[in-house]
């Protein structure tokens, strides 16, 4: 009996984490709607009604006017880059900004949609980031084609000419390492993704415990069969889990032995990446160009070599390479 | 394979396409995530962006794992409406979820029946 306590408990605690964990983003997610809301209403105590949505916003401060520099991207400054594309703003052409031997990719947007105030309004409006997201990434694809670049992250943003000299000449070492690093090089993406019953079709062929308790379960009949097949179900899961692990171990191995550098990231959300089946590894690889139609071929063979299992590869690019820019994601300084 | 390299998008694209058909998590979690953060001229609020990404993050990483605490606040919140379109599969995930979870409950529950049942039957009592 104590251990049917203890094993109730140790079902019971991670019930009891989920719900705290619940708790936790209940409150944070107060302080995001809040902060969308633009923290212009003051917070109403917990207990009242909720007070009624004013019919008239509170007027904005006056637009900011004039115009400021977008920037897509580092590149040196004999490179080709791109002049035909649009940039994130409706019609606005690309500019190059030069200081020394740096380059760097701009275009002009109203500071009436970029400036601070109603950027960060901006960001959080979900259409507007992913229009200007698409066309930040379409730039550097474009500029991709003809050069090295260094993308920058969203958002960076100079007030004239001289601010974007400004940046090239303080940041230039930093550029030209990144530069170097990168040049001959490319950003691909492999995604692997599996189908759930396929995975634990192989399980069943593979595990002995299965064959052992289907053949237990055809000896039986009513609530004894049910249990054994419950207990087969969990059994497949298990293994199907650990071949999850392997194969996904496995193609990542592969892969980031013949690289020159990998990142691993997050498995997506497939209300955004609309993926089907199980997004097991989500990664990416700089690979030198020359070894580009390799890579096409060591992902096909990966794929072969583990189709009993289900498994899909995609590979997409080349990106920009966002995930291998030295000190990625955070500030330089 | 075929079909599963770069939806739409080849290594030679076509310079000055819009990348429509390129998935949009891709994009996020490349743009707003990683290359070089350099200081602008227009500062944005370091803790906005941290706003922003931390709202992606449920979004981008682990939707599923909050819809199973319970969480769905983005999908009443308009900012966040163009998530939610083509809410069938959406909809039929989360059914198969609620479903697998009931069935897993049962399971747990059958599991200490079958236990107290066990005592005084042949029923083998599970291996621990």
């Amino acid at each position: 009996m104590r251990d049917d306590v203890g094993e109730w408990a140790s079902k019971r605690a991670p019930e009891l984490v989920a719900r705290a964990e619940a708790e936790a983003v209940e409150e944070l997610k107060r302080a995001l709607l809040e902060a969308a809301a633009g923290k212009r209403r003051p917070e109403p105590a917990r207990t009242a009604p909720p007070a009624p949505e004013p019919a008239v916003a509170q007027p904005p401060a006056a637009e900011p006017e004039g115009e400021g520099l977008w920037a897509y991207c580092v590149a040196r400054a004999g490179d080709p880059l791109p002049e035909k594309l649009n940039g994130v703003h409706d019609g606005a052409a690309l500019e190059r900004i030069e200081d020394g031997d740096l380059t760097v990719l701009v275009s002009r947007v109203p500071l009436a949609e970029f400036a601070e105030e109603p950027l960060r309004r901006n960001l959080n409006d979900f259409d507007w980031l992913e229009r200007v997201a698409r066309r930040h990434e379409a730039v550097l694809e474009g500029a991709l084609q003809g050069a090295t670049i260094v993308p920058l992250r969203l958002c960076t943003i100079y007030a004239d000419e001289q601010g974007a000299a400004r940046m090239l000449d303080e940041e230039r070492s930093a550029l030209l390492t990144a530069l170097e690093a990168l040049a001959g090089r490319e950003e691909w993406g492999v995604k692997l993704l599996v189908d759930r019953d396929a995975l634990e079709s192989a399980a069943r062929a593979r595990s002995t415990e299965a064959a052992a308790l289907e053949e237990e379960m055809d000896a039986r009949t009513g609530g004894g069969a049910y249990m054994l097949k419950r207990r087969l179900d969990r059994h497949l899961r298990e293994v199907a889990d650990s071949l999850a692990d392997e194969l996904a171990d496995d193609v990542h191995a592969r892969l980031q032995d013949w690289a020159s550098d990998a990142v691993l990231n997050r498995p997506q959300n497939r209300d955004l990446s609309r993926h089907e089946g199980e997004m097991l590894l989500n990664a990416a690889y700089l690979v030198e160009t020359a070894k580009v139609e390799r890579l096409h071929e060591l992902v096909a063979e990966l794929e072969t070599r583990h189709g009993e299992l289900g498994a899909r590869l995609e590979l997409t690019g080349p990106w920009p390479p966002y995930n291998f820019v030295p000190g990625s994601g955070r500030a330089l300084a | 394979m075929e079909g599963s390299y770069m939806q739409g998008r080849g290594s030679g694209g076509l310079p000055g396409r819009p990348s429509e058909n390129v998935n949009l998590a891709d994009i996020l979690e490349r743009v707003l995530d990683k290359g070089i953060v350099i200081a602008g001229d227009i500062q944005i609020n370091l803790l906005d962006i941290e706003l922003l990404t931390i709202k992606l993050r449920l979004l981008i990483a682990s939707v599923d794992r909050a819809r199973e605490m319970g969480i769905n606040w983005w999908e009443s919140d308009p900012s966040l409406q163009s998530m939610d379109k083509g809410d069938d599969d959406n909809g039929r995930d989360r059914l198969e979820r609620e479903n697998r979870d009931l069935r897993e409950r049962l399971e747990r529950l059958e599991q200490r029946l079958g236990l107290e049942e066990g005592q005084g039957s042949e029923e083998p009592s599970r291996a621990r």
